[in-house]
């Protein structure tokens, strides 16, 4: 956690932040759905409330925690109230490991008498090396929760809705891991810092000896693995059970899927964690693809900004705490357009029939995933033969 | 003096532990599948705590993430309760259990006993320097030095996978004529 005192509360601040943010996201983000949903369908959507309808984010917030609480007659207690707990933890744990802003350099300073420092604190929960790892791992328990409420409502609806849902989390968690095999023999290495530290400055790479360089584009991955990008982005609908791909709500024959037997803050927790997952789908495709926290013009690199903060006069501490702010703002806008494509998406596309689904996944994304995957070692072999 | 990371083994010792003995004394399938998910979680959390960041990722995505959730779905699809009661009741099936739990203690009592030696010495300090997020040094034993082995251990489980959808698909089932 840290050496010493000051280390050791800012460490745990910021994963109280990372989780507050979180949480904080979803009301917002149901906003966005209920105006943008209002917005493509030619209707005016929630308005009323406040101004541009912005309080009714509090006025849902009062409703969930004051409905009342019940219990299914013939639940199994445990699972069912554990369930929704469950929910939360794949999301927050996986958007608390992804880096969402450079590092902040603190040089030594004095306070309440004595020397502190220096300090390097990372704008994320905590480090991992094997980061992408730990991300997958540990987003591959959600199917738990699932699994669980749909067995403890004890209701037909919600198991089969649960059936459904896990088993199109499962399937799609395949392509999704499989296609960012091909970003990461590109990168060669697990670690966030690193690869969005190879997606800095303008594009340029070397093939068969000659070297290509656009210094009007920056270096992102997306133009190195395509494919990649997109089959992730489609397995991220998926593996978040977001329309076209959302199955386990189909109202019309499951009611509500899974959360059916659910209402007040135990639906809600249900709902922080699917936008949990969507957010950090959001934040690994812009980590991957996009260049993570650099800023979209090649020639402003973490570096250049630094230095542009440090020669406006800026101390070297709040220089850097500058350039971390910048590039957090920069990932909260690449996360914020992604979100908003899943809502986009949400509100364009019919939804699939179950079996289209399931085709998609297994014959459709998988082999075009190990492909790339296949293709892209190769490729990379034979342009760096000599 | 015991240190931070020593309460956390003993803690998830205990969890893995207590998980485990769930598996055996649960009577409903679909907890004791929960309970062996659990202490997965556990082992993966140890891998963690000892540096090894990438096994306890994989321990999560192969164990708890994909292979637990197929059996908890499967078990919940059929919601047993008759072969619960078979299986969890009955003298012949009580013998059995108590005979292969004696075997089984029988097993690790012999291992440890001659085991003792190497397990209860502590390593030198040497080779705990080399532990740490060693990803790398892991793929490339794995492809280099034991990538013979490897490719096998890959083609048996695709023959077990394609195996695996033979069987089902030739002898009756609802699959047997699609």
């Amino acid at each position: 956690m840290g050496v010493d005192a000051f280390e050791i509360t800012v460490n745990v601040a910021k994963l109280i932040l990372i989780f507050l943010m979180m949480v904080q996201a979803v009301p917002i983000l149901v906003w966005l759905e209920r105006r943008g949903s209002a917005f493509i369908q030619n209707r005016l959507g929630p308005n009323r409330v406040g101004p541009l309808g912005l309080m009714q984010l509090l006025a849902d917030a009062v409703k969930f925690l004051f409905k009342e609480e019940f219990l299914p007659k013939k639940a199994v207690a445990f699972l069912y109230l554990a369930a929704p707990v469950v929910a939360l933890i794949p999301g927050a744990l996986a958007l608390a490991s992804l880096p969402l802003g450079s590092p902040i350099e603190v040089a030594p300073f004095a306070m309440l008498g004595r020397e502190w420092g220096p300090y390097i604190f990372k704008v994320q929960g905590y480090d991992i090396g094997v980061g992408i790892v730990f991300v997958l791992g540990v987003s591959s328990l959600g199917a738990y929760s699932l699994l669980m409420a749909g067995y403890g409502s004890s209701n037909k609806y919600s198991m089969l809705g649960a059936l459904r849902a896990s088993a199109q989390m499962i399937s799609y968690e395949l392509a999704l891991s499989l296609s960012l095999v091909g970003i990461l023999i590109v990168y060669g290495t697990f670690n966030f810092y690193e690869i969005i530290a190879e997606q800095q400055g303008p594009l340029e790479f070397g093939m068969f000896g000659r070297e290509f360089r656009f210094s009007f584009l920056p270096d992102w991955g997306i133009f190195y693995n395509p494919i990649g990008a997109l089959l992730f982005g489609v397995s991220a609908f998926a593996e978040s059970n977001r329309l076209p791909f959302d199955l386990p709500e189909a109202e019309g024959e499951l009611v509500a899927g899974f959360h059916t037997e659910y209402g007040g803050f135990k639906m809600l927790m249900f709902y922080i964690g699917e936008y949990g997952h969507m957010i950090v789908a959001s934040a690994l495709l812009a980590i991957f693809y996009f260049g993570g926290y650099g800023l979209p013009i090649p020639s402003w690199s973490t570096e250049a900004v630094n230095g542009f903060f440090a020669a406006k006069g800026f101390g070297s501490t709040s220089a850097s705490l500058m350039t971390a702010l910048v590039s957090h703002v920069s990932i909260l806008v690449k996360i914020g357009i992604f979100l908003w494509i899943f809502i986009w998406v949400r509100w364009t596309l019919p939804r699939f029939r179950y079996d289209q689904l399931m085709d998609l996944g297994w014959k459709t994304m998988l082999p075009w995933a190990l492909a790339n995957a296949v293709v892209t070692a190769v490729w990379i072999y034979v342009i760096n033969i000599k | 003096m015991l240190a931070l990371a020593d309460y956390m083994f003993y803690f998830l010792s205990l969890l893995i532990l207590v998980s485990a003995l769930g598996v055996l004394t649960m009577s409903n399938p679909l907890y004791a599948a929960l309970s062996l998910a659990m202490s997965m979680l556990g082992m993966a959390l140890i891998f963690a705590t000892l540096d090894a960041w990438f096994l306890a990722g994989v321990q999560l995505i192969v164990y708890a993430g994909a292979v637990m959730v197929l059996f908890v779905m499967v078990i919940m699809l059929f919601n047993i309760s008759a072969e619960k009661q078979a299986f969890s009741r009955g003298t012949v099936s009580g013998f059995f259990k108590l005979a292969s739990a004696g075997v089984l203690l029988g097993l690790i009592a012999g291992s440890i006993y001659m085991s003792a030696e190497t397990v209860f010495t502590p390593p030198p300090i040497a080779a705990s320097e080399k532990l740490g997020d060693a990803t790398q040094q892991l793929s490339e034993a794995l492809f280099s030095r034991y990538v013979f082995a490897f490719e096998v251990i890959g083609a048996i489980l695709l023959v077990i996978a394609v195996g695996a959808v033979a069987l089902s698909r030739s002898v009756g089932g609802s699959h047997a004529n699609d």
